[in-house]
């Protein structure tokens, strides 16, 4: 099972609708924060008694800057969340994440709108992810190589 | 008795350790202060944001009455530092001699952003909204940037205005505007200025980094492992990354950062500017100035 995230509902929730960019540390924790006690309530929590894999939906999201990169994706990652998936992702978004994750050899999956699975950030982690989602038999492997989401 | 500091006629990050030395001098002896801008021809962003900074580093000397400032009396010198929205910011610093011009800052073309207050991460989101509201179809149309690089440019903006929230101490300013950059490059550019008078790089990071630069540590190494090492005061393993992201971003539009603390400026020196990348020994200024420079996209050649 894949728990949905909305994170621009969660950061108009935690800003009283008054943001719709995820920049500064403060902003990126409170929102952490929130993704955090979503995912504790769903027990997406690696114990293996909820859903292992989040979608973090960033649609509607403005700018992300580097340090709400870092305190949102990368800290949820030290955190042990085991596996996200980011959706909605725009170029803007990627160049603030990617080099983030890549410095801590962390990595997240892009899920494109056909399904198709994109790695950001560290190579040797991101297989790793492409590996448990195998395993899980929520992905499988294309022809060509690429990895996709089976039935979400 | 007053003391006097002159404000270059021409007010930029080059003229400024001319403008620190003279703010050096007056605020020896613990004297009112009296910045005479009355003949200044021209100031840049970064002028101006610093000119701010040395008010409110003066105001909080301990000195009862708040600093002088004569403005310019050109005309279209008075009437550009009110558009680019510097009296907004003054008239809370100093005590103002001169006819200023009224009304609101001006929406204009070359003022992507006024000079804004920075004190605490609400600013940051006003500002990094501002400028992705009024700034886009510029940056892409005057300085052809790539989409890309417009939502690089308010990441950018974002991490050096978090500087001051997370080091300062105090609040500081940012201002942004696009200009015709003659110097060495001949072509337009977009500039962002961010000054406060707070504690600077070195006070920020001596608790954690003094003891590894040993005999070395001052200005001119903290600016070092801020920029170059990108080490934070903080110990959390994910800090260092603002200022990490601004160089990469720089790296790749050709950009420019310089960055002055204490006494010492560091400078990230693209092919197309002649700065020199670290000089130590300069004249003290309380807080940090930062100066980022985009150019206009295309040959970059001298």
């Amino acid at each position: 099972m894949i728990q949905h995230i909305d994170v621009h509902a969660l950061l108009r929730e935690s800003s009283s609708g008054v943001y719709t960019d995820l920049v500064t540390r403060p902003t990126g924790r409170v929102v952490r924060e929130r993704i955090s006690q979503v995912m504790a309530g769903a027990g997406v929590d690696g114990t293996g008694n909820g859903p292992t894999v989040a979608r973090m939906d960033f649609s509607g999201v403005g700018c992300m800057d580097y340090s709400c990169a870092d305190e949102i994706v990368a800290k949820l990652l030290r955190e042990g969340v085991v596996l996200l998936l980011l959706w909605g992702i725009s170029d803007g978004h990627r160049e603030a994440i990617e080099p983030v994750l890549t410095g801590h050899g962390l990595a997240v999956l892009h899920e494109r709108p056909d399904g198709t699975l994109d790695p950001l950030g560290s190579p040797a982690a991101a297989a790793q992810l492409l590996e448990q989602l195998v395993a899980q038999r929520l992905a499988g492997r294309l022809p060509g190589g690429t990895f996709a989401l089976i039935g979400s | 008795m007053t003391r006097l500091v002159e404000v270059p006629t021409q007010f930029d990050d080059r003229s400024f350790d001319q403008f620190a030395g003279a703010f050096a001098e007056a605020t020896k002896d613990g004297e009112r202060l009296l910045f005479d801008a009355h003949a200044a021809e021209w100031a840049s962003p970064y002028g101006l944001v610093a000119l701010l900074a040395a008010g409110q580093a003066a105001k909080r000397s301990g000195v009862a009455e708040l600093p002088l400032l004569t403005a310019p009396t050109q005309a279209d010198v008075l009437s550009y530092w009110a558009r680019a929205g510097f009296f907004r910011e003054a008239t809370q610093l100093f005590e103002i001699h001169g006819r200023l011009p009224r009304g609101k800052p001006a929406e204009e073309s070359d003022v992507l952003l006024p000079v804004t207050p920075v004190r605490a991460a609400e600013d940051v989101h006003e500002v990094v909204s501002k400028i992705q509201q009024r700034a886009s179809a510029i940056l892409a149309s005057e300085l052809q940037l790539d989409p890309r690089a417009t939502m690089g440019f308010a990441m950018a903006l974002s991490e050096a205005c978090q500087n001051i929230v997370e080091h300062a101490g105090t609040g500081g300013w940012v201002a942004v505007q696009s200009y015709h950059w003659r110097r060495t490059l001949a072509r337009r550019v977009v500039v962002i200025a961010v000054a406060d008078a707070g504690v600077g790089f070195r006070h920020s990071l001596e608790p954690t980094q003094a003891k590894r630069f040993g005999d070395r540590w001052g200005d001119a190494a903290a600016l070092e492992a801020a920029l170059i090492q990108g080490v934070s005061r903080f110990r959390d393993p994910g800090r260092g990354q603002g200022l990490a992201g601004i160089r990469r971003y720089l790296a790749r539009w050709e950009g420019k950062i310089a960055i002055r603390s204490g006494t010492a400026r560091i400078a990230i020196v693209p092919s197309w500017d002649d700065d020199v990348p670290l000089k130590d020994g300069l004249p003290a200024f309380p807080g940090a100035q930062v100066l980022i420079i985009i150019p206009e996209q295309g040959s970059t050649a001298r």
